[in-house]
């Protein structure tokens, strides 16, 4: 699991997570997103690079999605494959989370 | 037959009830991809139900009892078809007859493992299960075809 961050624009924070959000993928991604759940209003998750998503992935996206929405803020998701998509639309996580499928279009959501 | 005693054969992945175990699928699945040409997607799918009703029998149905295994049982019985029977010591549990649990709600936690019997519906495209006189036994069928199937939904 590699995950980096960078500071688009605008206050926006961008989290580029690649490979596997299993057990393990999960544990290493909820430990960053600790951190920028707790200091970021706009967040932007690229998942364009993940390979795989199960139930302990999806913890470690809702989780900081929720704690920024209580802060004020927001988080989206950005290109997810289509297997990833299906298990984000299969729990609902769609929903509560938005999903885009264009930089632009994800960037425009958390202005 | 307690499932500690079953061999571990290339056909057959028997796990310690922890959840730790759970990263041993993928690396099982990937040993069985090349031989029986079983596609990326359907490999995720595979992964997803595994992992998805292993957390689930470690979870709930082991209560944290590390002695106790889970198995995993692998068979092709046709072309591009897979099937993984899973194994286990629990309570009788039958998740073909138990409701969806609502989907995920702003305020509802995420459990590890609270999708999978939606999971199990839209991801495969077979579901069987009976009891056994230890536990039980729930096998899923994956076609080539498709990995994700309407008719479980």
């Amino acid at each position: 699991m590699a995950i980096s961050t960078e500071d688009v624009t605008s206050g926006i924070t961008k989290v580029i997570v690649g490979g596997r959000l299993d057990i393990d993928g999960a544990a290493a991604l909820d430990l960053q997103m600790n951190v920028i759940a707790a200091s970021q209003k706009a967040v932007l998750v690229d998942l364009r690079d993940v390979s795989y998503l199960g139930s302990m992935g999806l913890r470690s996206l809702v989780a900081p999605a929720r704690a920024i929405k209580s802060r004020g803020g927001k988080m989206v998701l950005l290109g997810p494959n289509e297997f990833v998509g299906k298990v984000l639309k299969a729990s609902g996580v769609d929903a509560l989370i938005p999903v885009h499928y264009e930089l632009q279009s994800a960037l425009d959501a958390l202005q | 037959m307690n499932l500690n005693c079953m061999g571990e054969t290339p056909n057959q992945l028997a796990l310690r009830g922890v959840l730790s175990e759970i990263a041993r699928i993928p690396l099982w699945i990937n040993s069985l991809a090349s031989g029986y040409a079983i596609p990326d997607d359907v490999q995720l799918a595979i992964n997803l139900c595994l992992e998805e009703v292993v957390s689930n029998v470690i979870r709930h149905g082991y209560c944290g009892e590390a002695n106790r295994s889970v198995l995993i049982r692998f068979s092709n019985p046709r072309e591009r078809y897979f099937v993984f029977t899973v194994e286990d010591e629990a309570p009788h549990f039958d998740p073909l007859i138990a409701p969806e649990l609502p989907e995920i709600s702003p305020r509802e936690s995420i459990r590890i493992g609270g999708q999978g019997i939606r999971f199990l519906r839209r991801f495969t495209d077979a579901l069987e299960y009976e009891p056994t006189p230890i536990g039980n036994r729930l096998s899923m069928g994956f076609s080539a075809g498709t990995s994700e199937s309407p008719e479980n939904a």
